[in-house]
């Protein structure tokens, strides 16, 4: 455990008799309105779709909570500090590929009349038990790996916001996990839907509130000048902009359309909905909820480039934190400019986005251990109250593996890179296997474990080496190895061949293999025709 | 150019997001409500104990 000094704690306005009681407030309404509803909880469908009874307003409050943690917010802050509004760019990707699946209900229709309660459950309709039982390893191996890093980003805001030490704040999240976790095992998607619209309401309050406070510390103007001195035109154009251009837009806007397809955590609230009617109404009435998602934390990393000086960062440990110091950027920031009362504001909105975004993720994996993993194995279906059983205590287990995880592993680069990258091990080869199963009659199963292996292993190669196959960095007038705070500094050695948009290529070929393999894999097969795809089967089923 | 299209992002971004918080927070309410009435309902239709939490 490290025991860290933070000059940065004389600086913070947080305040515990003011502050603390606003978060107190928020943490016991939130507790006892997601325990609260545990009595509804009747059934695994209750608990894992909430008897399918979502509604519009109630989808689209849970949709936006979930999508935006405390995480969320530090990558989008750090995108738009390390490249101007460009960073932003992202969530515009993001919003047209939700748009376009939501108006046109590709493939989200078939698969919300098919019934199921997870996409693996549509895969084996179509591709039989084993696909089934691999995707969902797959899926629950790569939202897992992406989730890990959550606690501790988050518990790293919260400590330089607040000032906390960081063994203290370590303390704090495992609260904080064990609150959520109490919750969703009791309650299911019951306990998140009603916390998430709770707080989506808190969040978003908060995000308006600290946005205008920190547009009339700053001003427009000041902001655009900062990013045109940083970074030309290229602050403001991302396809100019370094490290960006085409491929950076091109697999964030297929990555996020494959997110929209088959991410858990968001076709969730599709297989919650009341018909796929409204589950499409979710996500196109959602969908510009994804810029915002970009532009205001955006903004607050904009603000933190014009205001914070390179010394600001000085009160950072040299050791124990994540890789890149911009990440840290937006919440030193905030700790100098937030006042006691809107500190309070501030912090209890980002619990609110934690929680909700915990809360969502550990249930949505938890559900594809259950239906896929572990339903195979199944000689005879589980009661009601086994299945209830199994669900609770697989969260419960999940819950640990964050703790572990989080306090664990230490990210190399850039965040949303590797967000973007663990969750490319399953979006491209369960988006490949979906649009198929949905609309191509000659897909079949060898296409799909094609798919799925190769979807797997790309990124986990990348992933691998990351780690292992590292060179120096030169300076390049001296010719000598850097020093960073007494250390010699390296740099994985694709990104040192590439540059900074490995990870971006590492995304498309993963994608453009997954397709030919499909494809391939499928025509291979000795003695395989066509057969229904699952658009034809569940046509006009309600 | 394209700083204008940024500002005219950022007044969207404000002006709907402050929009759809009021009307979700109010049409969301009502949702909650009746899904619960609707879980209820159909706990009692299925003879299902209705709190087997308690």
């Amino acid at each position: 455990m490290m025991h860290l000094s933070w000059s940065i704690l004389a600086l913070t306005h947080f305040s515990w008799p003011v502050d603390g009681t606003i978060i107190g407030i928020y943490l016991l309404a939130t507790m006892v309105a997601g325990i609260m509803v545990r009595k509804y909880v009747g059934g695994v469908d209750d608990f894992l779709v909430a008897g399918r009874e979502m509604n519009v307003y109630l989808g689209i409050a849970s949709l936006a909570a979930t999508e935006f943690g405390i995480v969320t917010a530090m990558y989008t802050a750090q995108n738009s500090y390390d490249k101007g509004f460009s960073g932003a760019s992202v969530g515009i990707c993001t919003a047209i590929g939700m748009f376009v699946v939501g108006y046109t209900g590709f493939c989200i229709k078939p698969l919300r009349d098919a019934g199921v309660i997870t996409i693996p459950e549509l895969f084996r309709k179509r591709f039989g038990n084993g696909v089934q039982w691999l995707a969902g390893v797959v899926i629950v191996l790569g939202g897992l790996l992406n989730m890990g890093v959550f606690l501790r980003v988050g518990g790293e805001f919260l400590a330089v916001v607040c000032g906390f030490n960081l063994n203290k704040i370590e303390m704090v999240m495992t609260g904080l996990l064990v609150g959520v976790a109490v919750y969703t095992i009791l309650g299911g998607m019951l306990s998140v839907l009603i916390t998430d619209f709770m707080q989506f309401v808190i969040m978003s309050a908060g995000l308006l509130v600290i946005t205008l406070l920190i547009l009339h510390d700053v001003g427009w103007n000041k902001m655009v000048e900062t990013v045109h001195a940083h970074y030309g035109a290229g602050g403001f154009n991302p396809f100019i902009a370094v490290g960006m251009g085409l491929p950076y837009l091109l697999i964030n806007l297929i990555q996020n359309t494959a997110a929209a397809l088959t991410w858990q955590t968001q076709i969730a609230r599709v297989l919650a909905a009341k018909d796929s009617a409204t589950g499409r109404k979710v996500y196109t009435r959602t969908s510009f909820f994804f810029v915002c998602r970009f532009m205001i934390p955006g903004l607050w990393g904009v603000a933190a480039l014009a205001v914070l000086k390179p010394e600001a960062f000085n009160v950072l440990p040299a050791h124990g934190m994540m890789a890149e110091n911009s990440l840290y950027a937006m919440p030193i920031y905030l700790s100098h400019i937030v006042p006691v009362g809107l500190m309070g504001l501030l912090i209890a909105a980002m619990l609110a986005a934690d929680m909700s975004t915990d809360s969502s993720y550990m249930l949505a994996w938890g559900s594809v251990i259950y239906n896929d993993i572990l339903a195979p194995f199944r000689k005879t279906p589980w009661s009601e109250k086994k299945g209830l059983l199994w669900n609770r205590f697989i969260v419960a287990i999940i819950g640990v593996f964050l703790l572990i995880w989080g306090l664990w592993y230490k990210l190399e680069g850039n965040l949303w890179d590797y967000l973007q990258l663990t969750g490319i091990i399953y979006l491209a080869s369960m988006s490949t296997l979906l649009i198929a199963a949905c609309y191509w009659k000659r897909a079949n199963n060898w296409g799909a474990y094609s798919a799925i292996i190769v979807g797997a292993v790309v990124p986990m190669i990348f992933l691998f080496l990351e780690k292992t196959w590292r060179v120096p960095v030169v300076d390049p007038i001296t010719q000598v190895q850097k020093i960073v705070a007494g250390k010699p500094e390296t740099i994985d050695y694709l990104r040192s061949r590439i540059g900074p948009t490995a990870s971006h290529w590492t995304g498309l070929t993963t994608f453009a293999l997954c397709w030919v393999t499909m494809i391939v894999g499928s025509l291979l097969k000795p003695g395989a025709g066509e057969t229904e795809t699952m658009a034809q089967a569940t046509k006009g089923a309600i | 150019m394209a700083v204008n299209f940024w500002y005219i992002v950022m007044i969207a971004v404000l002006v709907w997001y402050s929009t759809i918080t009021i009307y979700v927070a109010i049409r969301g309410s009502y949702d909650v409500k009746h899904m619960l009435a609707n879980l209820k309902k159909d706990h009692a239709d299925e003879g299902l104990p209705p709190t087997p939490g308690k």
